[in-house]
């Protein structure tokens, strides 16, 4: 498989810090939570190296990127080092005065608030009191600045029920063009708290119908990379692949899922090169001491990981016996490593075979795009 | 020698990823365009110091089977980057601006 000379995005957590305790922030207690921000001199020099590298985007996130009183200084070396920027945030430390330097840039991609709910309860549940109504806040800051803003809408236990109510508020209400979804992956703070926090079986078989039926409503302004919608879609061909008794899909049958170390490499708060944020314990180096281009072209730990494409899932255990081995990826490689303690292993995460097997439904299949 | 040499645009970068191949990525736009090896061959001697004959010579150098009409070639990918602001021209001194 060929790859770039330089990734083309790097994934960058700026701060440690956050001023909220989301109950299933994936970053927290997992293997990125590490003591003590860098400098921004650190991240500067970072991204002199970018640059060289012809690195085109990167994406702060943290922690609660706008909690750093230097966030500015550090914006400013993206721009200077020829590279555009996205923002991950909770929205609830955004003014105007960072709005309007944003703006300013010309060179933000967009800026993301996680928004979960379209009443207080269901948003300020997880996220702590107070957090709906100041992330509104800052969505519209940066609205009224001509910031481009995204929204996700992370599902849990406790909005699947309000997700009718959450399309309304941001495709009606706030008139956004579209807005992102996907739920609380057993990852970091979300581990701890599972039992209040994760979708139950049933939760998703709702979730997945729900946001279906809402993509249909909305002409296709919900979208998903993971989560119940993406799994819908993603389910349903298998179930079709699987009844019609196709051939192996390509590209399938394997450890493909999801290959994001073929195009970016992540960066954790105290300098750590990973291959991905989901990755944080894989260490290939830190930033300013080892040459970014040498790890990306040459490091064994990500050789290793370009190659879980040729592991056939036929031969985990897991799988034996699947009737859907030949049409699945093995997902994230990330959750894996969290739930079994493997990166080169399926996630049971994502396993559709399970979900059924615990009493999970599929939807109708016409309520697909 | 022409008193225009074409300069690549300093804020663009040269993205190269597979192969010879590459994109001309436009930070302030986020636009990216594609160029085939022969055109990363002449943007990087887009420098202010060759025009376009200087340019189509040192490709006749590096590369067999050259067309005869290569110099036209060059002349219409430069100006297609003019167009696109991704390349000015550096007025040399005491010549018409």
């Amino acid at each position: 498989m060929r790859l770039m000379r330089t990734p083309k995005k790097i994934d960058v957590n700026i701060t440690n810090r956050c001023n909220l305790r989301c109950r299933y922030c994936y970053h927290f207690e997992s293997a990125g939570d590490v003591e003590g921000d860098l400098p921004a001199a650190e991240w500067l020099q970072f991204f002199e190296e970018l640059n060289r590298c012809a690195v085109t985007e990167v994406t702060l996130a943290g922690g609660e990127p706008f909690i750093r009183e230097d966030l500015k200084e550090i914006i400013g070396g993206i721009v200077t080092n020829r590279m555009r920027f996205a923002i991950l945030s909770n929205g609830t430390l955004i003014d105007d005065e960072m709005a309007a330097f944003i703006a300013s840039t010309g060179r933000c991609n967009y800026v993301q608030i996680s928004i979960d709910g379209s009443i207080p309860t269901t948003h300020d549940v997880m996220r702590g009191k107070g957090s709906f109504a100041m992330a509104l806040q800052g969505l519209m800051t940066l609205r009224r600045h001509g910031v481009p803003a995204a929204v996700r809408v992370t599902i849990h236990r406790k909005n699947v029920s309000d997700l009718e109510g959450i399309a309304k508020l941001l495709l009606e209400d706030l008139r956004l063009s579209s807005f992102g979804t996907n739920s609380a992956g057993a990852m970091g703070l979300c581990r701890k708290n599972a039992e209040v926090v994760q979708l139950t079986t049933q939760d998703r078989t709702i979730a997945m119908e729900t946001l279906l039926r809402l993509t249909k409503k909305y002409n296709g302004r919900i979208q998903a990379m993971a989560g119940p919608l993406a799994e819908a879609r993603g389910w349903l061909e298998m179930e079709e692949a699987r009844l019609e008794g196709r051939p192996p899909t390509r590209g399938r049958g394997s450890l493909t899922g999801c290959g994001c170390y073929r195009t970016s490499l992540s960066v954790r708060a105290d300098g750590t090169i990973t291959p991905c944020t989901m990755l944080s314990h894989i260490e290939l180096g830190r930033i300013n001491r080892d040459d970014l281009g040498e790890i990306w072209r040459d490091h064994d730990g990500l050789k290793a990981l370009r190659e879980r494409h040729l592991i056939p899932l036929g031969q985990f255990s897991f799988c034996e016996g699947c009737p859907y081995v030949n049409h699945c990826t093995g997902n994230c490689p990330g959750l894996s490593y969290t739930l079994v303690g493997e990166v080169n292993h399926p996630s049971p995460d994502a396993c559709l075979r399970k979900f059924l097997d615990e009493g999970g439904r599929l939807p109708d299949r016409t309520l697909l795009c | 020698m022409d008193a225009r040499n074409p300069v690549a645009n300093p804020l663009i970068v040269l993205r190269e990823e597979f192969d010879d191949w590459a994109i001309l990525f436009d930070p302030d736009t986020g636009n990216a365009f594609g160029l085939n090896p022969t055109g990363v061959f002449i943007w990087k001697l887009l420098d202010g110091k060759h025009n376009t004959d200087d340019i189509v010579s040192r490709l006749r150098e590096e590369a067999e089977d050259v067309p005869e009409d290569a110099s036209e070639h060059a002349r219409q990918f430069i100006a297609s980057l003019e167009k696109q602001g991704l390349v000015g021209y550096e007025v040399i001194a005491g010549s018409p601006a």
